[in-house]
């Protein structure tokens, strides 16, 4: 039977540290694609990973377990995320596409996917990265929480220390800045200008 | 919650697309996007945007974190002293930042080692049992140098039985300490400039790759572009073929 991680946990507490090495096999992917996401260089995600692991270790027993351990986790992966940027304000947030090159991705393609798939697809993976890069912290990590995480409004308006609401104004806002972005690129069109053409509100308003 | 929605209720729109509201507030939302088609178009863009962010995944990286414990007699389990993070190396960065700590307090031993152990020589010399106020007392004899040099010349064997003893033998221990030290300080100095030269190597290796996967990357395009271009140049010379061919018929009906 698979441990739950409130079992892990309190193994943990009582000295166990191959029950919190069965918490780090457990978390320490989403963690890091957190991190990733957040500040947008592999390396450095990485290190944010391995120094939330170990916070939490240290801080093992003054959690209590008012709160669900990965949230506690999360909170110290963002907490460090959100220190690292803004040591790192003037660095450029996102850097990609990171040491790519076309013919190493060229062998790693799926059978029935051509070049262009491929290339299609790493640009649109990188188009989003870049437009990521443009939203505000608080705008990106609440949709990175949402989309990538599937967080609820509470869990996100938790770790954000925020109401509901404005989880809820980023999120949108966040969506509404992305969705330029991604059209200024040339790459809106790809599914949302078809048929059913979206437009904006304003726009629909003045049609 | 509310059972009926207006356009601009952006938080409401939000709950809609994630399917984070409650079920007559989402029937109020589904009848008036079946009416309203600037908020169907906006739920529809936001709908789309949300399937091209599900493109974006992070790099695969080598993870694999593991916490060991390095020392197993702990008053509280988890207040472990030292932690070491196995199949991980640290980056480079603390790499070069330990190396040069190490080198630093080694330069600052062998700077300060020397007169460290010179004190404690002294201390020990003055520590002999009665040895101070017999040099300086005035009426020295012989047999009284003869017994103090007898007791330590006893005290000195004594010191080399047991080499382990704290307070070592007052004359050989600068040289032999002196000497290890450098030792040390030559190891910890050759330690370094290994770990910098290989860091060294791990860059231009680095470079190198950097370097050769840009010029590929170059030479790919550079290929492009000459497919391109000789794609045009036979596009063109199949046009003037079939203008001569043209002509020769014009002027052959001619």
């Amino acid at each position: 039977m698979t441990s739950t991680d409130e079992d892990l946990v309190a193994r943990s507490r009582g000295g166990d540290v191959e029950s919190f090495n069965e918490l780090i096999l457990r978390w320490e992917r989403p963690i890091y694609a957190l991190a990733y996401r957040v500040i947008g260089r592999e390396e450095d995600a990485r290190d944010v990973c391995q120094e939330t692991f170990l916070r939490a270790f240290r801080a093992l027993p003054g959690f209590k377990g008012q709160a669900k351990f990965s949230s506690w986790l999360y909170r110290i992966a963002l907490n460090l995320c959100r220190d690292w940027v803004r040591r790192r304000r003037r660095a450029p947030l996102v850097e990609v596409p990171e040491g790519v090159d076309p013919l190493d991705l060229a062998a790693d393609r799926e059978p029935t996917e051509s070049i262009e798939d491929l290339v299609s697809r790493r640009e649109l993976s990188d188009a989003v990265a870049e437009a990521m890069a443009v939203l505000p912290e608080e705008q990106r990590t609440a949709i990175i929480l949402k989309e990538y995480h599937g967080m609820t409004f509470q869990e996100i308006s938790d770790l954000q220390g925020c109401p509901l609401s404005t989880v809820k104004t980023r999120l949108y806002q966040g969506l509404t800045v992305l969705r330029r972005q991604l059209e200024k690129n040339g790459l809106g069109s790809a599914l949302g200008r078809g048929k059913n053409a979206p437009v904006s509100h304003e726009e629909a308003k003045r049609v | 919650m509310s059972t009926t929605f207006r356009c601009g209720d952006h938080a409401a729109l939000v709950g809609y697309l994630y399917d984070e509201c409650e079920r007559a507030e989402r029937d109020a939302i589904a009848a008036h996007l079946a009416v309203c088609a600037a908020c169907a178009a906006e739920m529809s863009a936001l709908d789309s945007t949300r399937i091209q962010l599900a493109s974006w995944s992070p790099p695969e990286a080598e993870l694999g974190f593991v916490i060991t414990r390095s020392e197993t007699r702990l008053a509280s389990p988890l207040s472990i002293p030292r932690l070491a993070w196995v199949a991980q190396p640290l980056p480079a960065w603390a790499q070069m930042a330990a190396a040069a700590a190490i080198f630093a307090v080694g330069l600052a031993l062998g700077i300060a080692g020397p007169s460290v152990l010179t004190q404690r020589a002294d201390s020990v010399a003055r520590d002999v049992p009665g040895g101070d106020q017999e040099g300086r007392a005035a009426g020295v004899t012989v047999a009284t140098l003869d017994a103090l040099e007898e007791r330590l010349r006893t005290e000195i064997a004594g010191l080399r039985a047991s080499p382990s003893a704290p307070s070592a033998a007052p004359a050989s221990a600068p040289a032999t300490s002196d000497g290890l030290l450098l030792a040390r300080v030559r190891a910890l100095i050759d330690e370094s400039e290994r770990r910098q030269q290989r860091e060294l190597a791990l860059r231009t290796a680095q470079v190198l790759r950097d370097f050769d996967s840009q010029r590929r990357v170059d030479l790919e395009q550079i290929q492009r572009s000459f497919g391109q271009f000789e794609g045009l140049t036979g596009a063109e010379v199949r046009e003037q073929r079939q203008m001569l061919n043209y002509l020769m018929r014009v002027s052959q009906q001619r």
